[in-house]
């Protein structure tokens, strides 16, 4: 076998959960074949369509992905977990269970040589006011200490009940508030002193983005959500380029 | 009838319409179209199968018509020589690319309806070329563009078409 180049890999919005097995198995599949030999591997949230809680980690497919990913990091691959607007819940627990390492949103990471901002994504949806109302409620630390000191049961229902709505009201929101908003975008990067690279999910829109911002020229890669096939950002000293998941195959 | 008309050689396909109908009718189609002209072996596993039909030149991935319904419950099984549909982990996600077995791999044979057990549909059977495939099998590989066991040099199927 040819030994790749040193590279590292970046995933986000796979939403596994229990009415989609076979993402699951996708996903299984990359830790134990496509994700080798990988520096590193980065989830950029949404690895799960809900978390309720550091104590449901024996759930369906939690387990299974626990153990893939920790096998993927004796190989050798370091794992980053950053929040998502979904598994915003994760916490310790899972990142022992996974061998992953919990990162800060959003978070400047050295990229074979060069600066990448990272990020879920969720805070550039600026035009979407209910939800940045939401989302600050939510990753309050008081709230999420009363949260979790309800029973297991009943925050899964009331997860549910919150999904639920979340996807009625989905419907109701035009497309444009639910992408980036540009100047959220600049923002971000005039803050972080315009690392050549932002990369980023959450609004399942992939794609490449070659920005200006005061002068200064990023790139902002948006990481694809996964379903039946999946997506992938494969960045070595070279550049970046988005694959498929080998997703055909015996 | 269909040949691949490869780099290595020509390799001739006998179809079973009658056990995968909708299979081997899709196959048909992308074979008519042209879709396999120029693309690759891109997945060589010497004991197991060589894949292909779905990347060009430089592993670029090439877009593909509706997913196929799974016939993997034809009875036929996936022995050497066989050639039979890829697919993602939904059963029911075969397009384009395509296996063919160098061994018996009877593991891949349908065992029951259910994600796990669908198993990899055999519409087919190679009966001219099994030395080509020989050659192609032992090619080496490697990991290339994300992708692994990918040959090193590449292998073409530069035309397929019926015979």
């Amino acid at each position: 076998m040819l030994k790749p180049a040193p590279h590292t890999r970046f995933i986000s919005d796979l939403h596994l959960g229990a009415e989609r097995p076979h993402t699951t198995r996708l996903l299984l599949d990359f830790l134990a074949d496509g994700a080798r030999g990988a520096a590193a591997l980065y989830i950029l949230g949404d690895l799960f369509e809900y978390w309720a809680g550091d104590d449901d980690l024996d759930g369906a497919p939690q387990r299974e992905v626990c153990a893939a990913l920790r096998r993927l990091g004796t190989a050798g691959t370091r794992l980053y977990f950053m929040h998502g607007n979904r598994d915003f819940l994760i916490a310790q627990d899972f990142a022992a269970a996974a061998g992953a390492s919990l990162l800060a949103d959003p978070c400047l990471v050295d990229l074979h040589g060069r600066q990448a901002l990272l990020t879920h994504g969720d805070i550039l949806c600026t035009d979407d006011t209910d939800y940045q109302k939401f989302r600050r409620l939510v990753r309050d630390p008081a709230w999420q200490r009363a949260f979790l000191a309800r029973p297991l049961a009943e925050r899964r229902a009331q997860i549910e009940a919150l999904r639920m709505r979340s996807e009625s009201e989905k419907s109701m929101k035009t497309a444009a508030i639910m992408d980036v908003n540009a100047q959220a975008v600049e923002e971000l990067l005039r803050r972080h002193d315009y690392p050549p690279l932002l990369i980023h999910g959450h609004t399942h829109r992939p794609g490449e983005h070659a920005l200006d911002v005061d002068g200064r020229r990023v790139t902002r890669w948006v990481l694809g959500d996964w379903d039946a096939s999946g997506d992938c950002l494969y960045c070595d000293a070279a550049g970046c380029r988005r694959l498929p998941v080998s997703a055909e195959r015996p | 009838m269909v040949r691949l008309h490869t780099n290595f050689g020509d390799i001739t396909l006998e179809l079973d319409a009658a056990k995968a109908p909708l299979t081997v009718a899709n196959f048909l189609e992308y074979v008519d179209s042209g879709f396999y002209d120029n693309t690759l072996f891109h997945r060589v596993i010497d004991g197991f199968m060589i894949q292909g039909g779905g990347f060009g030149p430089g592993m670029k991935q090439k877009s593909t018509s509706a997913p196929i319904q799974n016939e993997a419950d034809n009875g036929l099984s996936n022995a050497a020589y066989t050639i039979a549909m890829a697919r993602t982990p939904d059963p029911h996600s075969a397009t384009a690319q395509f296996f063919i077995n160098v061994a018996d791999n009877g593991f891949l044979d349908f065992s029951a309806p259910t994600a796990n057990g669908w198993g990899y549909c055999v519409f087919g059977k190679v009966v001219a070329g099994t030395e080509v495939i020989d050659r192609i099998r032992q090619v080496r590989a490697g990991s290339r563009a994300g992708h692994q066991d990918v040959p090193v040099e590449d292998v073409i199927i530069e035309r397929a078409e019926r015979c």
